[in-house]
């Protein structure tokens, strides 16, 4: 129906005005027009793609986009499922009294039972948040606030995301013990490690699955397992893993688990916490009112937003392996590619493809400078270290805690491959990488004389 | 209908819309996800898995073709630096003459 009414208009638009009939259906069109020949910069071929300037930098188009830890963009499916959501069916889900209430709070329950099916939980066991950093934010905080007098510490790890290490630093404010483990070089967390630090009094253990910044898996099964024996709560930050590689609260042991929609091809704004019930996980509320949400966290369930994650994960669950094996195939070539081309490229994480999320290929180029690379890179979308801690100058605390010296994480970049990601894209990656990373070392001295043969480290600098 | 021929009509029909979507990256996703899912499906002999996945098609192809109108609708004008490289592909409706931005 709406194809037809859609095909009338492009009738109409015809009919009115044949030699301007773009240009009719343009006006309907809700995205800001090009800046026609005002200051457009020199068009180039055929339909004039004016230049898009921001911040000072022009392009003759639209980047490709390589940042998918960033965010990934909406599947069609999840659209097309939050649109009814977003026009007529706008009711709140917890009205009881009419159709609006009922038909809402029966799309946020079936969008339950989907990211439950996702994960292997009971659809009563999951909570919708804002998001992965609320989702963390409760789960740690809430645990603590049960058992402030009844324990004392909890475990994490350094290169956990910074909602989790910020409440976590709100903990010692508190009065709390935490420990912060490090990991090993690739990003491994050592469980002998684990198990030491681990205390009668400890009341919780948040180490996430999959990182956002290196890929690396961490082994959530055996992580599980030693918490359960010792009687400990496991919270992981599945932000990156869930829809991506298979979770399995049951068979890894997990007791919280936090989701975000924005990674897996989902709406921005939403996520979900996984709060096990048997044995039960004893959680204070962070956000005070209404007592939804099993009183967990109050607030009006978003019906659009929770619609779109329950479709996200839907999706997932059936694109699962496919995704995998496609991003597999597309990080094997950027891979192969840039480090067949480059010397001096380092792989920041696990060399072994089974510990490390393939759609997350984080490489340092060595003697070249991080920011120039960046800079030239404007055709292609990638991030240097998270996104969460680009504002400032520091490199990534993530690379310092792997132990990766201080040139090598400046010049770091994360290349992020998804569902969407084409084997053209990569190809163009790969070429514009290489040809930068030429470029920046033919103007640099340092790489000469590595050229030549000379130890960098060995050299006495004068001093001036 | 046989079902192989339902099949093989659904397949086209998915080819067919893909080719117009307006989003480059969505389209070389529909093109190559078709492929690979009809073709891993005709493995499928159980007559009921059939039916289901017949149903699923059915449904997804519908999405492609109702988000295909909103993409061009709300989607950016300018085109992504891959695009303008490649040749252009004509929106479905859209007069051959005046590409789109």
């Amino acid at each position: 129906m709406l194809q037809r009414a859609a095909c009338q208009l492009l009738q109409a638009s015809r009919l009115v005005a044949p030699a301007m009939g773009n240009l009719a259906l343009r006006g309907l069109s809700a995205a800001p027009q090009p800046a026609e020949d005002a200051d457009a910069g020199p068009s180039t071929s055929g339909g004039g793609s004016g230049v898009i300037e921001k911040k000072g930098i022009a392009l003759r188009g639209v980047p490709l986009y390589l940042d998918m830890q960033a965010t990934t963009p909406m599947d069609p499916r999840v659209i097309d499922a939050m649109l009814p959501y977003m026009t007529e069916q706008f009711g709140n889900p917890h009205s009881r009294t009419h159709l609006y209430g009922w038909e809402s709070e029966e799309a946020v329950e079936d969008a339950r039972k989907q990211i439950a099916g996702l994960i292997g939980a009971d659809p009563k066991e999951i909570i919708f948040t804002s998001g992965a950093t609320e989702s963390n934010n409760t789960a740690i905080k809430g645990v603590a606030s049960y058992f402030k007098d009844k324990k004392k510490h909890v475990i994490t790890t350094q290169t956990e995301h910074k909602c989790v290490l910020d409440s976590c630093r709100w903990l010692q404010q508190r009065g709390w013990d935490v420990t912060y483990l490090p990991v090993r070089p690739d990003g491994l967390l050592d469980l002998a490690v684990l198990e030491a630090a681990m205390r009668p009094d400890t009341a919780l253990v948040s180490v996430m699955a999959v990182n956002n910044e290196i890929g690396v898996v961490q082994p959530v099964d055996e992580i599980g397992e030693m918490c359960r024996k010792r009687g400990v709560y496991f919270h992981t930050d599945g932000a990156q893993a869930v829809g991506k590689i298979p979770v399995d609260v049951n068979k890894s042991k997990i007791d919280l688990m936090s989701i975000s929609g924005h990674k897996i091809y989902g709406p921005k704004g939403i996520g979900a916490l996984y709060v096990r019930r048997r044995p039960r996980v004893r959680l204070e509320a962070l956000m005070s009112g209404g007592g939804q949400e099993r009183g967990l966290r109050s607030g009006t369930v978003p019906t659009p937003l929770v619609v779109g994650l329950g479709a996200a994960c839907a999706v997932a669950g059936r694109e699962l392996q496919a995704d995998l094996a496609h991003v597999r195939r597309l990080e094997e070539r950027l891979r192969t590619g840039i480090t067949s081309q480059l010397q001096g490229v380092h792989l920041n994480g696990p060399a072994d493809p089974a510990r490390r999320y393939p759609g997350n290929l984080n490489l340092s180029f060595a003697y070249v400078e991080g920011e120039s690379l960046i800079m030239g890179l404007k055709e292609i979308a990638v991030s240097s270290g998270s996104a969460c801690t680009s504002a400032s100058l520091e490199p990534s605390y993530v690379l310092r805690a792997l132990g990766v010296e201080e040139e090598l994480a400046h010049t770091s970049i994360r290349y992020g491959m998804g569902r969407f990601t084409t084997d053209a894209e990569v190809e163009r990656a790969i070429d514009m990488t290489v040809s930068h990373v030429n470029k920046l070392r033919e103007m640099s001295p340092l790489w000469e004389m590595v050229q030549e043969g000379v130890d960098i480290k060995s050299i006495q600098w004068a001093q001036h | 209908m046989s079902a192989a021929a339902e099949v093989r009509s659904l397949f086209r029909a998915f080819l067919r819309a893909g080719k117009h979507y307006p989003n480059y990256n969505i389209r070389e996703y529909i093109q190559r996800r078709a492929r690979e899912g009809f073709h891993d499906a005709a493995k499928l002999t159980d007559p009921s898995a059939v039916k289901s996945l017949l149903e699923l098609g059915r449904q997804e192809l519908e999405v492609v073709k109702r988000q295909s109108l909103v993409y061009g609708l709300y989607g950016r004008k300018f085109k992504n630096v891959l695009e303008l490289d490649l040749p252009q592909v004509q929106p479905a409706g859209k007069p051959p003459a005046a590409a789109s931005l």
